[in-house]
């Protein structure tokens, strides 16, 4: 029951969900805004529908955090585009969102899927 | 660097690098369509049906830039700036009001600061030496005598014995010399110090070296450091270590020359010398010389702890050999106590005024924006009503409040510029850290934090008013009708408030002034006209002794006597209002000796016959010293404050002997032939001490005042004066010649000053708070034109208009009079150290005060009451 006595640190994990799923796809490898909200929607199933509103927002807060850098490269067809990638210190903050993630996952399903 | 601390600089490099960011963030979002569009091609729609299902699919292009970029931005920041602009704008819509309160600020502020910078200067700076606040001053005190030098003895004790201190240092002043050689001959001052002092100060040397132990040691050579202003003005800066300067007729060699700009105590010091060539070797415990010490305590000790210490010394000292002085104590003051002197009641005084000034003038504006704000208030409740946030409205209120206050405080630092040069080169300080007075950082960061608290707090009274009653402010017809009812109550409490400081400041100013006309009137005691002092200082090398000293005063006094513009002459060595040139025990034969501990100290001094004739003082009983008195048992004479304290009047003093020195000191006894009437020692405005001199042939100083009265403008006889100076020695340098109206007059220099500065500041209360009355009355009758016109037209007459108006305001000054009359006689505690010669509760001050009072709120009042009873019923009827 630990896990769950500290309701604003979760609240602020939901709303900064969609920073963590980017931080999430820039994991393999370096992409771009493009690329990005495609990986989310497929890997979602669809899901998700991305909002380029939050999401653009979202990679400038990711930057002034330091979590990610941009850079400006090639895509396979020979496009210009502005690559992402994910610093060190990005690692280690979607490392400890996840485990997070999955303890509040845990939780929740505890109480709302009750045994038996 | 963490995240917070991150993202803040990423902002701030945001504001340098926007351009780029816009670049980059475009660029992507073009780069992102492409893409797109490329990929809708390639599932196989033409170019133009992809585009479209990019755009499409993308959404708000601009708003997705927009919000990219918000993340850069210091949101706060960018509406200030905004609120800056929109309240410089409301500055410029209204410039006669805006000119008004800036002025107001710039005066309040600039009063503030000009006096704060003295009061910094002179009282908190921190002392220009090491470790300031660890540095004392040590004196020895005996009985009711504080401060007195300390004997060699003691100090070389208090040096091998006491662990309170990290260094001593022994100095002596008044170590004059005359210098032969260069040029005309000229007095010079100088100091005697031990070696320490330097490393104490911290001063080095410019060129050569400074003392070092060796020149502490009896038979030290004759060595001399001179100040940099010396070096400059007497050798004109040339090469001086090695040389040889002759004082008094003696070589000294130069082995260095201090630093520019180094000052202790005394700004016209000239040389220090070694305290070698003066100190015997002998350390006998009750030969006082004129040192004093100067020490930096140990760290961590206070100065009890190290006046106990001392003590303690002093008492093992006694036991081990008692002598005369063993009931002397040390007696230890912070340096910063001793440097300060005693200006800190009169600044203090006018730091408080100033500050209520200050206070006046927030109020005056707050209660100008408030009644602003009333007229304000629809234009306020729209912005509300179309969403604007109350902390927005606040913010931007209280911003536009502080942009005036800025310009204000921007103003003010020039005025506080201005007044300090003034203050600097009119005030009488007599302090010579003042000269270095200016408006450094300290003293501008203290004006900045001055001007946003004057501005925040002249900004929050139309914030506090500000209620959320939008949809009354915009149902409401007129702007003035019943609207900002809590605004009128605020700015009634805050006349009320104006007028009860400028009561309390003119009743302090009032006091000042009756005590500087009470001083004035009471006078020197002694008739100052066509009177002149001639100071001279005889060198110990050219008259070495008694005989050859008391000749050339004769000689000098008889050859002026013999000239028809001299009606009379003689000599003293301290005339009257030269202060406190020595004071010495003493204690009346006969009587039973007093204890150690109240052993009665007076002023003494040495007089030749006839000088309290020549000065004016009136004889109370017996008779002057003589020309027999010189060879005759010895006699002496007293003046009024002494004999009274011992005998019923004067006359009973005649005939008494006193001993000098008292009882535990060796000195002659000597009969009292003479009691005169009380002259001012310093000042008019000091009580006069006991006093008693001794005839000048039974004891010849060197250094004497010799006191001319002319027959016609003194002035005039001045150089003739010198003449005769020269022609009895032409090697003889004048010290100083003086008309005692100069230096009368300059008694009293602080108190004029300080009386001349709290009336401006009460004339400006009187100002501010005339306005304050005024506006708040007509305010209050533009808010009733309605009320009125009804009132008349249901057959009040204008007498029944103006007494209700004039009921208004009469409670509003009454109840400030009032509050006002409460908090001066509160206050007259404090003034009880600067007034004289009248009561800090005299009644006719108050009397005065409350009279001033009344005109000023009748003045203030006359305009919005005639506007009162001019109201026309009809047409103001008709108009609602």
């Amino acid at each position: 029951m630990s896990t769950v006595d500290d309701p604003p640190e979760r609240l602020e994990f939901l709303q900064g969900t969609l920073e963590v799923l980017v931080l999430r796809s820039l994991a393999g490898e370096p992409n771009h805004a493009y690329g990005i909200s495609q990986f989310l929607e497929r890997q979602s199933n669809r899901a998700f529908a991305v909002d380029n509103g939050s999401l653009y927002p979202a990679l400038q807060r990711l930057l002034q955090r330091g979590w990610i850098t941009a850079e400006w490269g090639k895509t396979p067809n020979g496009r210009r585009a502005r690559y992402y990638t994910l610093t060190r210190a990005g690692r280690e903050q979607l490392a400890e969102a996840t485990s997070r993630w999955e303890r509040f996952v845990e939780a929740m399903g505890l109480i709302l899927v009750p045994e038996g | 660097m963490p995240p917070g601390l991150r993202v803040w600089w990423s902002r701030v490099r945001g504001l340098l690098g926007r351009r780029a960011l816009e670049r980059d963030v475009a660029d992507e979002v073009r780069s992102h369509l492409e893409m797109l569009i490329e990929d809708h091609v390639a599932e196989g729609m033409t170019p133009a049906e992809a585009r479209t299902r990019a755009r499409r699919e993308f959404g708000n292009q601009l708003a997705t830039r927009d919000r990219a970029l918000d993340s850069w931005r210091f949101a706060r920041l960018e509406s200030l700036v905004r609120d800056l602009r929109h309240g410089l704008r409301g500055i410029r819509r209204a410039p006669a009001f805006s000119a008004v309160i800036l002025l107001t600020l710039a005066l309040g502020i600039g009063a503030t600061t000009a006096i704060f910078s003295v009061v910094y200067t002179v009282l908190l700076r921190p002392l220009p030496y090491p470790e300031p606040d660890r540095l004392v001053w040590i004196g020895e005190s005996a009985g009711t005598a504080d401060g007195i030098s300390v004997t060699w003895g003691n100090l070389l004790a208090w040096e091998a014995q006491s662990g309170s201190f990290e260094m001593m240092a022994a100095y002596a002043r008044g170590a004059n010399r005359t210098l032969t050689g260069e040029g005309e001959p000229r007095v010079t001052s100088g100091w005697v110090v031990s070696h320490d002092f330097f490393p104490l100060t911290g001063w080095r040397a410019a060129a050569g070296r400074l003392f070092t132990e060796a020149d502490d040691r009896s038979g030290a050579p004759p060595t001399i450091v001179l100040t940099h202003s010396f070096w400059q003005s007497a050798l004109g800066g040339a090469d001086a270590v090695g040389r040889l300067l002759t004082l008094d007729g003696s070589a000294y060699e130069v082995i260095g020359v201090l630093e520019p700009g180094v000052e202790f105590l005394d700004p016209q010091v000239d040389f220090y010398l070694p305290t070698g060539l003066f100190f015997s070797g002998a350390a006998d415990r009750t030969r006082h010389g004129s040192i004093r010490v100067v020490a930096r305590l140990a760290e961590g000790r206070s100065v009890e702890e190290a006046k106990a210490d001392l003590d303690g010394i002093l008492a093992r000292l006694a036991r081990a050999d008692p002598g005369p002085e063993d009931d002397h104590r040390a007696y230890v003051l912070p340096l910063s106590t001793v440097v300060r002197g005693d200006l800190g009641s009169t600044l203090w005084l006018l730091m408080g005024a100033v500050g209520l000034v200050l206070v006046l003038a927030c109020a005056n504006v707050a209660s100008l924006l408030l009644g602003r704000s009333v007229v304000r208030r629809r234009e306020m409740a729209i912005r509300s009503a179309i969403g604007a946030g109350r902390g927005r409205l606040v913010g931007q209120l209280l911003t536009e409040t502080l942009a005036l206050a800025g310009l204000g405080g921007i103003v003010g630092v020039g005025l506080a510029h201005l007044g300090l040069a003034w203050l600097v080169a009119r005030g009488p300080w007599g302090v010579a850290r003042l000269a270095d007075v200016a408006m450094d950082m300290p003293l501008l960061l203290f004006a900045a934090g001055l001007t946003v608290l004057v501005g925040l707090i002249s900004g929050t009274a139309p914030v506090l008013t500000r209620r959320a009653d939008v949809v009354a402010a915009l149902k409401e017809g007129s702007p003035s009708a019943g609207a900002g009812r809590a605004g009128q109550r605020l700015r009634g409490t805050l006349v009320v408030g104006e007028v009860a400081i400028t009561v309390v400041l003119v009743f302090a100013s009032t006091l000042l002034v009756r005590s500087l006309v009470t001083a004035r009137s009471a006078g020197p005691g002694f008739d100052v006209g066509r009177l002149l002092a001639l100071e001279l200082r005889l060198p110990a090398g050219t008259y070495p002794s008694a005989d050859s000293r008391r000749q050339f005063y004769e000689t000098l006094v008889s050859r002026l006597e013999s000239h028809t513009w001299v009606e009379s002459a003689s000599a003293v060595g301290c005339p009257p209002t030269w202060g406190d040139c020595g004071d010495w025990w003493y204690s009346i034969v006969g009587r039973p000796p007093p204890a150690r501990s109240e052993v009665p100290v007076g002023l003494f001094d040495v007089a030749q016959p006839g000088a309290f004739a020549v000065l004016g003082v009136p004889l109370r009983a017996g008779r002057e010293f003589g020309p027999r008195d010189r060879a005759g048992p010895p006699v002496a004479i007293v003046n009024e404050t002494l004999a009274s304290r011992w005998w019923p009047s004067p006359a009973d003093a005649i005939g008494a002997s006193i001993k000098i020195g008292g009882p535990y000191q060796d000195g002659s006894v000597v009969e009292i032939v003479g009691v005169v009437a009380d002259a001012s020692q310093t000042s008019p405005d000091v009580p006069a001490r006991p006093e008693y001199w001794l005839p000048f042939a039974s004891d010849p100083h060197g250094r004497m005042t010799v006191l001319v009265r002319t027959q016609g403008e003194p002035g005039a006889a001045i150089p003739a004066v010198r003449r005769l100076v020269s022609d009895l020695d032409p090697t003889l340098p004048v010290w100083s010649l003086r008309s005692f109206d100069d230096v009368v007059a300059g008694t009293l220099a602080t108190r004029r000053f300080s009386t001349w500065l709290l009336t401006l500041f009460a004339v400006l209360a009187l100002i501010l708070a005339a306005v304050g009355v005024y506006g708040v009355l007509q305010q209050w009758v533009s808010a009733r034109r309605s009320e009125i016109a009804i009132r008349m037209a249901l057959g009040a007459g204008r007498s029944s208009i103006f007494g209700w108006v004039g009921l208004h305001a009469c409670t509003l000054v009454g109840v400030g009079l009032g509050l006002g009359l409460a908090l001066a006689l509160g206050a007259s505690r404090w003034l009880g150290a600067v007034v004289f010669g009248v009561s800090p509760r005299d009644p006719i001050t108050l009397a005065l005060v409350v009279l001033g009072v009344i005109l000023l709120a009748a003045g203030a009042a006359g305009l919005p009451l005639t506007r009162a009873i001019g109201v026309d019923a009809g047409r103001e009827l008709r108009r609602t």
